[in-house]
């Protein structure tokens, strides 16, 4: 930790011992030509590397670019051994004095993470350190050939052969592999740079535009070798003056960031006016982080989603190479995030310092934008609602209105008309005292009225709601088909009540007319037998007109019980009962088809059904046969009676079909009656078993 | 020589067991009706002391048929019947200016002299 942390304290004492012994061995060496500036070149580049590094690694210490410029420092003053008069310090010089380029072309394709993010990039850099590591070794087992003043190096420890056609063979190989790398690490390079953001391109540029140029000049230098001359010369000027550069570029990026973190919060606290709008927040945000993509998303408490400058939602992209999600919490509670450039990861200050600074501004806009996204959230919520939908003031004049479908309206105009002027004025009063009653109670209101419509009457439900201190809103909706079902089914519940009190007063008088009558008479008549005892014959009369009395009595008693329920359904089931029915009716009536076991509450619809049916065709048709018909058909039972006779009947005539109607529905049912005129009857219900 | 008498029942077997027992307790029946119209009717022309009336007849109720007779110059005396009991009725028998009235079940010539003034 303490070197990440301080890697002055190891680094900056041996960069200084590294640098010193290098300026010895150069100074004094016998086969360097210019000790002097070998020297001042040796000490200027690495330090520069160095320095620059440590400066880096200890701003950054996760990122390693700062630790590959020191490598690539240290390793130009492991080249300084080579300019040792012995043969060891000489020899190891020679072998790992190419190291440091191969460490810059690590920190090239690593920057600027320190990372290689690519698996070619990894390639390029093994081929590399193996290049920078195999090339001296194959070279140093041949004689030197240009470094040394004739006879002035001290021995090659490594030498083993003097085969000058091997040695020249090696040379070229490793020439065209030295420059087969430097080619791929630069067309990596560009191949970066265009495919790169101009937010990464703003931090690659220093530093590829000196390293590309470097690796360049490198493959350039390598070819050139072999021949000596001004080309060369200016080629290996130029070599050096872009590679010292890259450090230097490399410490201006960072002073950049630094700048830029002061600029970026004074574009949010000076830049961006006081009463700024999320939108020119945003703006602000852009320039200060110097990504024109930037997007800042403000967390939206009460949706629990986030949304964008225009109160829309917004859904966080997940990170990828080219965009990341920076979040703005407080206290554990999220406050905005920032889309950004994932280049802008380079500048972790950066990013810190102008979020932490825009953090203030997002959370005061963070309700600006809340209120914006409960803004859109009504609207849509208003548009969805198919109701038609109007602002009235509290003196009854129209202010806004909503119709999703606008042949609703009564009147195609309504902003500026008053409730008078488009309702009878009973009804406009009705609403004025409806929405004025839901403003001063705060609580909504409602009321129902029929109104004239293209035509036919419809019935409305209007529904009051404060929508301010002076006016309210009134959703309307049409009921009408509401209120017919409601109709119908009071209606139909009128008629039950009324045909069940209709059952019992029919069984009070036919109880009193015949059974109780009957039994007065035979109690009358018993006492007259009483007091005719005496007179045998008279007697004997009484009683037999008393015994057919009693007879009628209990036959008008079977009937009633008949009617009030067939005990024959109950006992026997449906079949039977219909064959009871048939076989009472005064004219021949032919049962077809069975549909086997039914519910009770369907047996007895269906008993019913014929009942009444084959009572109105003794009573009305005139027919002379009559077919019932009951079946199983698609779920539901089926029955159907059927004469001959003269039609024409009336389903409404009597509440014998109407009661039917009702009992056939009750069990979601349906009864027809097709009666054309001198075309017989058919009465026809379909019962669902389901 | 005994009351005349005039059933009004819609059912002729009701009649006819009342006539047979009326008669073997001394009452002369001088006629029969069997609806309102007809009861009222035969009342003005057979002027009898007696009207048996059934308070449920097709047409008019029988306490209706007792106000209009009790108007009659020479008003008969009422009693009503039925086959339903007396409390059924409540305080019409009392208001319509019947004399009395006796459930069917328990008609006799005694029931009915019980009623009458003395």
């Amino acid at each position: 930790m303490s070197l990440a942390r301080r890697p002055w304290l190891y680094f900056g004492p041996a960069a200084l011992l590294a640098g010193a012994i290098g300026v010895a061995l150069t100074v004094t060496s016998d086969h360097e030509e210019h000790p002097a500036l070998a020297t001042a070149l040796g000490l200027f580049v690495s330090w520069s590397f160095i320095l620059a590094g440590l400066l880096g690694w200890s701003r950054r210490p996760q990122n390693r670019t700062g630790m590959l410029m020191v490598a690539v420092g240290f390793g130009v003053l492991v080249g300084s051994l080579s300019e040792a008069n012995y043969a060891l310090p000489y020899t190891l010089g020679a072998l790992f004095g190419s190291l440091f380029i191969a460490a810059f072309l690590h920190l090239l394709l690593a920057y600027p993470s320190g990372e290689l993010l690519s698996r070619k990039a990894r390639v390029l850099v093994v081929a590399g350190y193996a290049t920078a590591f195999l090339a001296p070794l194959l070279d140093s087992l041949f004689p030197a050939r240009h470094t040394c003043k004739p006879h002035a190096c001290p021995d090659n420890l490594v030498l083993v052969s003097h085969d000058h056609a091997a040695h020249i063979v090696e040379t070229v190989a490793w020439t065209t592999v030295s420059v087969l790398l430097f080619a791929a690490t630069f067309m990596f390079l560009v191949g970066r740079w265009r495919k790169a953001t101009s937010t990464l391109r703003r931090i690659l540029r220093p530093v590829y535009l000196a390293g590309g140029l470097s690796v360049l000049l490198l493959a350039i230098g390598f070819i050139l070798t072999p021949f000596s001359g001004v080309v060369n010369t200016v080629v290996v000027v130029a070599l050096i003056a872009t590679f010292t550069a890259v450090p230097f570029l490399f410490l201006a990026g960072l002073l950049g960031t630094t700048i830029a973190r002061t600029a970026g919060i004074g574009a949010i606290f000076t830049g961006v006016p006081e009463r700024a709008s999320p939108g020119e927040v945003q703006q602000g945000l852009r320039q200060a982080l110097r990504d024109r993509t930037a997007e800042v998303a403000y967390w939206y408490e009460e949706g629990g989603h986030y949304v964008d400058v225009e109160g829309q939602h917004f859904e966080l992209p997940p990170d990828t190479r080219e965009r990341v999600v920076t979040r703005l919490d407080y206290a554990d509670s999220p406050v905005a995030a920032i889309v950004h450039d994932a280049a802008l990861l380079e500048e972790p200050e950066l990013l810190d310092t102008i979020t932490s600074a825009a953090r203030i501004a997002l959370e005061r806009d963070k309700l600006l934008v809340e209120v914006k996204a409960r803004a859109a959230r009504y609207r849509a919520l208003l548009q969805a609602i198919p109701d038609l939908m109007f602002r009235i003031s509290r003196d009854g004049r129209y202010l806004s209105y909503n119709a999703p479908d606008p042949s609703d309206l009564i009147h195609p105009e309504v902003v500026g008309l008053t409730l008078w002027d488009r309702l009878p004025a009973e009804l406009a009063d009705r609403v004025l005292e409806a929405g004025r009653s839901a403003v001063d109670r705060g609580t909504p209101s409602v009321i129902e009225y029929a109104l004239d419509f293209e035509g036919a009457t419809r019935h409305y439900e209007g529904r009051f709601a404060a929508s301010g201190d002076d006016e309210f809103l009134m959703i309307v909706r049409e009921i009408t088909d509401r209120k017919r079902q409601q109709q119908e089914l009071e209606a139909s519940r009128q008629r039950i009540v009324a045909a069940g009190d209709e059952a019992r007063r029919k069984l009070e008088r036919n109880l009193h007319d015949g059974a109780q009558q009957r039994l007065v008479s035979l109690s009358l008549s018993l006492r007259l037998v009483q007091s005719q005892l005496r007179s045998p014959d008279a007697a004997e009369e009484i009683l037999e007109a008393s015994r057919e009395e009693l007879a009628q009595a209990l036959e008008e008693l079977r009937e009633l019980a008949r009617g009030i329920h067939p005990a024959v359904l109950t006992d026997r089931g449906l079949e039977a009962a219909l064959e009871a029915l048939a076989a009472r009716a005064p004219l021949p009536v032919e049962i077809d088809g069975s549909c086997g076991e039914l519910p009770p509450s369907v047996e007895a619809a269906v008993y019913y059904v014929v009942s009444e049916a084959l009572a109105n065709v003794t009573k009305y048709a005139q027919a002379s046969s009559v077919t019932v018909t009951v079946e199983h058909l698609n779920g539901s039972a089926l029955v159907e009676v059927a004469d001959d006779g003269v039609g024409g009947a009336d389903p409404l005539r009597g509440s014998g079909l109407r009661g039917l109607a009702d009992r056939v529905a009750s069990l979601s049912g349906k009864l027809a009656i097709h009666s054309p005129p001198g075309a017989g009857t058919r009465v026809r219900a379909e019962i669902p078993l389901e | 020589m005994g009351m005349t008498v005039l059933i009004v029942d819609d059912h002729p077997s009701f009649r006819a067991s009342v006539r047979t027992l009326l008669q073997a307790e001394g009452y002369e029946v001088v006629g029969e009706a069997e609806n309102a119209v007809e009861a009222l009717r035969s009342a003005r022309e057979l002027k009898p002391d007696l009207v048996l009336l059934d308070v449920q007849l097709p047409d008019l109720d029988g306490f209706e048929v007792c106000e209009q007779l009790r108007v009659f110059d020479h008003p008969p005396v009422v009693v009503l019947t039925s086959s339903r009991d007396g409390a059924d009725y409540g305080r019409c028998i009392e208001h319509c200016g019947a004399c009395g009235f006796v459930p069917k079940g328990d008609l006799s010539g005694a029931a009915i002299a019980a009623l009458l003034p003395a």
